[in-house]
C-alpha cells in the first residue's frame, strides 16, 4: 500500500461512492514475521463502516468466518451504536486488495481486539450524523435525540440516516488523540437492544440450504483439478519417486515436478485420485516417526532427573526435598484438528496488463485464517510482486488453529502456473491428517505438598511438550534458534495454577518432535490444566475433602471470578442428581485461559460394564469471559469445547508408526459423535463492565479434567494418560 | 447418461461418467451443497437420498445412480423458497457453526423422520451417529430434529 494515501485507497476500492464512511484506527499491537499480526493502525485504517446514500449500513467483516461468528458480534456492536437492527447491516468479506493487512484470525482475539475500535467507529459515525442533522435543522445537536435508524427532535420530527447522506463523499475520521464519543456498547447502565442478545448469524440460510459458501464451491469457468503429494513431515525429502503409468490415466493433463513438489492436474476429480494412486514415494526422514521416539523426547522424568528444565517460568522459594503428598506424572496425547472441510484452494493466473489497467496476475480463492499471510507467501513462491496477488478469503469449514499456512494454496498455485489454466485443489482426508500440524504430545510431572493445616505449601510442576508457536517451519530457519530463546506463548498457556502456594516452581522444556506441530485449540492450555486439575482433585480425594471447596479454599481469596464460576457450576450440577449405583461419578475442574477467561465444568459419567464403555452423561459449564455480546454464540462455543473435551478425554489419539502417520481418516481417528454427547447445562456470567474476551477455546481447558475426575469419583481410577479407555479403568 | 435430481432431469457428459455421484453433483452439475469430507463413507457430509434412501454419494459411482431419483439439500426447500421444517428448525435452534457438515446432517435427519416420525433420543443417537460434526453442534441437532418432527407430524 506504500505510496497510496488512505483516502485514495478508499476511493480506489470503491468504498467511497457517496454516503458517509468512517475509518477506524487502532494503535499497532505487535509486528511479527509470520503469521500476520498487524492489527489495524492509524496509517492503514483497515476496516470501514459506511452509511450508503440509500441509508443502508455496510461494514467490512474483518474476521475470517469459521464458525465462531465473530463478525455477527461486531455487527451487533455497530447496530447498538447506530440504533439499528443487526439484520439491517450488510456485511462484506473483503479481498486482500480491498483492505490493507489485518491480523490473522486466531487465538480467540476477534472480539478483544476489534470490539472497541468497532464501537468507536460506529459511535463516531453516529455523532457526525447527529452534527449534520443539527446543521440541517438549524437546532443544537443536544436537541437531536436518538431514534431507530436515525434521530428525532425534541418536538417529534424524525430524520433517518438516509436523509442525512447524499451522493457526495463524506469521510469521517476518528482522531484517537481526542476522547472517544460515548460508547453505548460499553455503557453498563444502558438498556441494550442489540448487544447482549442472541443473534442468529447473518448468513445462516445458505448454510441450511446448501448454498455455495466454501472454497471448493466457488463457480469457475474452464476449471481443472489437481493435487500434490503430502510428505508425512515437512522436512522429509523424496528418496525414491516412481511415476510410472501416471500419464496413462484417463483424463490426465500434466505431471508437475519441482524439487520436493510432485503433483498432477487432470480433467476431473476422480482422474486426480487415479493418477495420484499411481505415484509412489519413499521419504528420507531426519528422525524416525514412531510413538517410542515421541515418548522418549517428552520424557519429563528423565529430563528432570538431570537438573533444571530449560525454561523456569516461576521460581518462588522453591524447595526440592519435601514430603510430596502428590507426585504424579500425566501424559497427554497428540491430537489433530480434523476440521470437517478438507482444505481447498483455487488458483488462476490472469493476463497482467489490460490497457494500462492492471489486472491482478494471480488470484487465489481459499479458506484461511490469514489471507495476508497467503498473499505474502504466494508472492515469494511465484516471484510476483505482492500487488499482483489477490486472495479472496472464503468461509472455513472449521479452523481451530490449523489453517494459517501457505499449503493447499501452494499446490493450486504451482499446478495452475504449470498448466496455464485455473486449477482447484481439494485435499483428501488423508492429506489433511498427513499434513497435520498437530497439538504436540506432552508429559507433566506435578508435585504438591501441604502444611499441617492441610493447605498447599509446595508446588513443583515440570513439563515437556513439543513446540507450538515456535514449531519448526512456522518460522524461517534463521529465526528459529533466536525465537526459541524466548517463551513460546503457546507452550506456556495454562502452566500457572490459580492456587496460592508459598513455595513454587514451574519449569518446562519444549522440543522438536518427529511430526509437524502447530497451533491447536487452546494450545498448551488443555494439557497443562488437565494435569493441574487432576492433581488437585487427587489431593482432595486423598484428604477426603470436597474438591470444589478445597480448590476454592486454596485460591486463598484470589481469583474471585474463577471462584464464582466454580461455585456456580457446583450449584448448577446439583440440580441434577447423579444416578445411584456402581460406576457413576461426578467430577469438577476449573481453569483460566489467557489470563482473562474463566471457566468451571462438571461432568457426570457412567462406567458401563455391559457395553464396556465410559459414557459422559451430562456436563455443566459456567463461563465468564467478560461482556456477553452474543450470549447464544458464547453458548455455541462452549458446546463445541465440551464436545472436544469428550474427544480429548476419551476418544482422540493421533497415531504414528512405521515412519508414517497412521491416522489417515475418521475410521482410525475418533472424534465425538452424536451418541458420545452428554446433555448440557450452560450458564454465562455476563460482566457488562469488562470488555469481551474470546470464548473459542476456553471450556476445553476444564472439560477433560472434569471427566477424568468423574472417573476417579466413580471408580477410584486416576487417569494418568489420555485418552482414557474402559480397559484402563477396570 | 441421465440423472433425475430434485425433480429435474440432468445429463452427465461423457468425461464425467467414471466419476462418483458426489463429484458429478458438485463439480459437473453445479450443486455444491452436498459436501466432501472423508471420501470413505465415514462422515455423512455427502449424504443424499437416492430413490428415497440415504446414500453416501462419495461411495456411489454415478453409473449406479443413472436414471435414479436423487434428492439433494438444494431440493429440500419448496419452489417458492419456503424452507423445509428441518431447515427452519436448524435456523430456529441456530445449529450451524462452521456449517460444513450440516447439509448431510439435515439429509440424514430427513431419512430418520421419514421412517420414525416421533424419534426418541436413542433413535436419534442411532440414526445420526454416522454424521460427524467437528464443531460439536450435536445438542442443537437433537433439539432441531425433535422440533421439526412435531411440525411435520402436525402437517400430516
Ligand atoms: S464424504 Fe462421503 S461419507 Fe464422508
Ligand atoms: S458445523 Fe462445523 S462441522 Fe458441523
Amino acid at each position: 500500500m506504500a505510496g497510496i494515501s488512505r483516502r485514495k485507497f478508499l476511493i480506489a476500492t470503491g468504498w467511497v461512492a457517496g454516503g458517509a464512511t468512517v475509518l477506524y484506527t487502532l494503535r499497532n499491537k505487535a509486528i511479527s514475521v509470520a503469521p500476520t499480526v498487524i492489527f489495524p493502525d492509524a496509517e492503514s485504517g483497515a476496516a470501514w463502516l459506511q452509511i450508503r446514500p440509500d441509508g443502508v449500513c455496510r461494514m467490512f467483516f474483518a474476521r475470517m468466518d469459521m464458525g465462531q461468528n465473530a463478525n455477527t458480534g461486531l455487527a451487533q456492536i455497530v447496530a447498538e451504536e447506530l440504533n439499528l437492527n443487526v439484520q439491517d447491516i450488510e456485511g462484506v468479506t473483503p479481498s486482500t486488495s480491498d483492505v490493507t493487512p489485518i491480523a490473522v484470525t486466531a487465538g480467540s482475539m476477534s472480539l478483544t481486539a476489534f470490539s472497541r475500535p468497532t464501537a468507536i467507529a460506529a459511535a463516531t459515525l453516529r455523532e457526525s450524523m447527529r452534527a449534520r442533522a443539527a446543521i440541517k435543522l438549524g437546532i443544537p445537536g443536544s436537541d437531536i435525540l436518538d431514534d431507530a435508524g436515525g434521530f428525532q427532535t425534541t418536538d417529534g420530527r424524525k430524520l433517518k440516516y438516509a436523509d442525512l447522506v447524499d451522493q457526495t463523499n463524506l469521510m469521517v475520521e476518528f482522531d484517537d488523540s481526542k476522547p472517544a464519543p460515548n460508547l453505548y456498547t460499553f455503557d453498563a447502565t444502558r438498556d441494550k437492544k442489540q448487544v447482549g442478545h442472541d443473534v442468529t448469524p447473518l448468513d445462516i440460510r445458505a448454510l441450511v440450504t446448501g448454498g455455495a459458501v466454501y472454497t471448493a464451491d466457488v463457480p469457475m469457468q474452464n476449471l481443472l483439478f489437481g493435487r500434490a503429494i503430502q510428505p508425512p513431515v515437512r522436512n522429509a525429502r523424496i528418496g525414491k519417486l516412481d511415476t510410472t503409468g501416471v500419464s496413462d490415466t484417463k483424463g490426465f493433463v500434466k505431471l508437475v515436478q519441482q524439487d520436493e513438489f510432485v503433483g498432477v492436474v487432470c480433467k476431473t476429480p476422480s482422474a486426480v485420485d487415479a493418477a495420484m494412486a499411481k505415484i509412489s514415494v519413499t521419504w528420507d526422514l531426519q528422525q524416525p516417526i514412531n510413538q517410542q521416539e515421541i515418548d522418549r523426547l517428552v520424557d519429563v522424568d528423565a529430563e528432570m532427573a538431570l537438573g533444571d528444565l530449560e525454561h523456569i517460568l516461576l521460581d518462588e522459594a522453591h524447595r526440592k526435598d519435601v514430603d510430596w503428598a502428590i507426585d504424579l506424572r500425566f501424559d497427554v496425547q497428540t491430537q489433530t484438528h480434523a476440521a470437517q472441510e478438507p482444505r481447498a484452494a483455487i488458483a488462476r493466473f490472469n493476463d497482467v496488463d489490460n490497457e494500462g489497467e492492471t489486472d491482478h496476475a494471480l488470484e487465489i480463492w481459499t479458506g484461511t485464517q490469514d489471507p495476508f499471510g497467503i498473499k505474502r507467501f504466494a508472492s515469494m513462491d511465484t516471484g510476483l510482486s505482492e500487488n499482483d496477488v489477490v486472495v479472496h478469503p472464503q468461509r472455513l469449514g472449521g479452523g481451530f488453529g490449523g489453517r494459517e499456512h501457505y499449503e493447499v494454496e501452494r499446490d493450486a498455485v504451482r499446478l495452475a502456473r504449470a498448466v496455464k489454466q485455473t486449477v482447484k485443489v481439494q485435499w483428501t482426508r488423508q492429506d489433511e491428517f498427513t499434513a497435520s500440524r498437530s497439538r504436540p504430545a506432552s508429559a507433566h510431572r506435578v508435585r504438591i505438598a501441604t502444611d499441617d493445616a492441610g493447605n498447599l505449601s509446595d508446588w513443583w510442576y515440570g513439563y515437556i511438550t513439543g513446540h507450538v508457536v515456535f514449531a519448526r517451519e512456522r518460522l524461517p530457519d534463521w529465526l528459529l534458534p533466536v525465537a526459541r530463546l524466548a517463551e513460546d506463548m503457546g507452550v506456556v498457556k495454562g502452566a500457572l495454577s490459580p492456587y496460592s502456594v508459598p513455595h513454587q516452581r514451574v519449569e518446562y522444556k519444549d522440543v522438536d518432535l518427529p511430526i509437524d506441530l502447530g497451533v491447536w485449540r487452546s494450545l498448551n492450555g488443555a494439557p497443562a490444566i488437565f494435569a493441574i486439575e487432576s492433581a488437585m482433585d487427587e489431593l482432595a480425594q486423598q484428604k477426603n475433602i470436597d474438591p470444589v471447596e478445597f480448590k476454592i479454599a486454596q485460591m486463598d481469596g484470589g481469583q474471585p471470578r474463577l471462584q464464582n464460576c466454580l461455585q456456580l457450576v457446583a450449584a448448577l450440577s446439583a440440580k441434577r442428581s447423579l444416578p445411584k449405583g456402581a460406576g457413576y461419578g461426578r467430577g469438577f475442574a476449573c481453569g483460566i485461559y489467557d489470563k482473562r477467561c474463566y471457566v468451571a465444568v462438571s461432568a457426570d459419567i457412567h462406567i458401563d460394564h455391559e457395553t464396556q464403555k465410559i459414557n459422559v452423561l451430562h456436563m455443566s459449564c459456567v463461563q465468564d469471559v467478560g461482556m456477553a455480546v452474543n450470549p447464544g454464540q458464547l453458548r455455541a462455543q462452549i458446546e463445541s469445547n465440551l464436545a472436544w473435551s469428550v474427544g480429548m478425554a476419551l476418544l482422540e489419539s493421533f497415531e504414528v508408526g512405521d515412519n508414517t502417520i497412521q491416522s489417515a481418516n475418521f475410521d482410525n481417528y475418533s472424534i465425538a459423535r452424536m451418541a458420545d454427547m452428554p446433555s448440557l447445562d450452560i450458564e454465562i456470567v455476563d460482566q457488562p463492565n469488562i470488555p469481551p474476551a474470546g470464548a473459542g477455546e476456553v471450556a476445553l481447558v476444564a472439560g477433560p479434567p472434569a471427566i477424568a475426575n468423574a472417573i476417579r469419583a466413580a471408580s477410584g481410577f486416576r487417569a494418568l494418560s489420555l485418552p482414557i479407555s474402559f480397559k484402563d479403568v477396570v | 447418461m441421465k440423472l433425475n435430481i430434485n425433480g429435474v432431469e440432468r445429463q452427465v457428459a461423457t468425461d464425467w461418467q467414471d466419476e462418483t455421484l458426489l463429484t458429478v453433483l458438485r463439480d459437473h452439475l453445479g450443486l455444491p451443497g452436498t459436501r466432501f469430507s472423508c471420501g470413505i463413507g465415514q462422515c455423512g457430509a455427502c449424504l443424499v437420498h437416492v430413490e428415497g434412501s440415504p446414500v453416501s454419494s462419495c461411495l456411489m459411482s454415478v453409473k449406479q445412480a443413472a436414471d435414479k431419483n436423487i434428492l439433494t439439500i438444494e431440493g429440500l426447500a419448496a419452489d417458492d423458497g419456503t424452507l423445509h421444517p428441518l431447515q427452519q428448525a436448524w435456523i430456529d435452534e441456530n445449529v450451524p457453526q462452521c456449517g460444513y457438515c450440516q447439509s448431510g446432517q439435515i439429509m440424514q435427519a430427513l431419512a430418520l423422520l421419514e421412517t420414525t416420525p416421533d424419534p426418541d433420543d436413542a433413535d436419534i443417537d442411532q440414526a445420526m451417529n454416522g454424521n460427524l460434526c467437528r464443531c460439536g453442534t450435536y445438542d442443537r441437532i437433537r433439539k432441531s430434529i425433535k422440533k421439526a418432527a412435531i411440525v411435520m407430524r402436525e402437517a400430516n
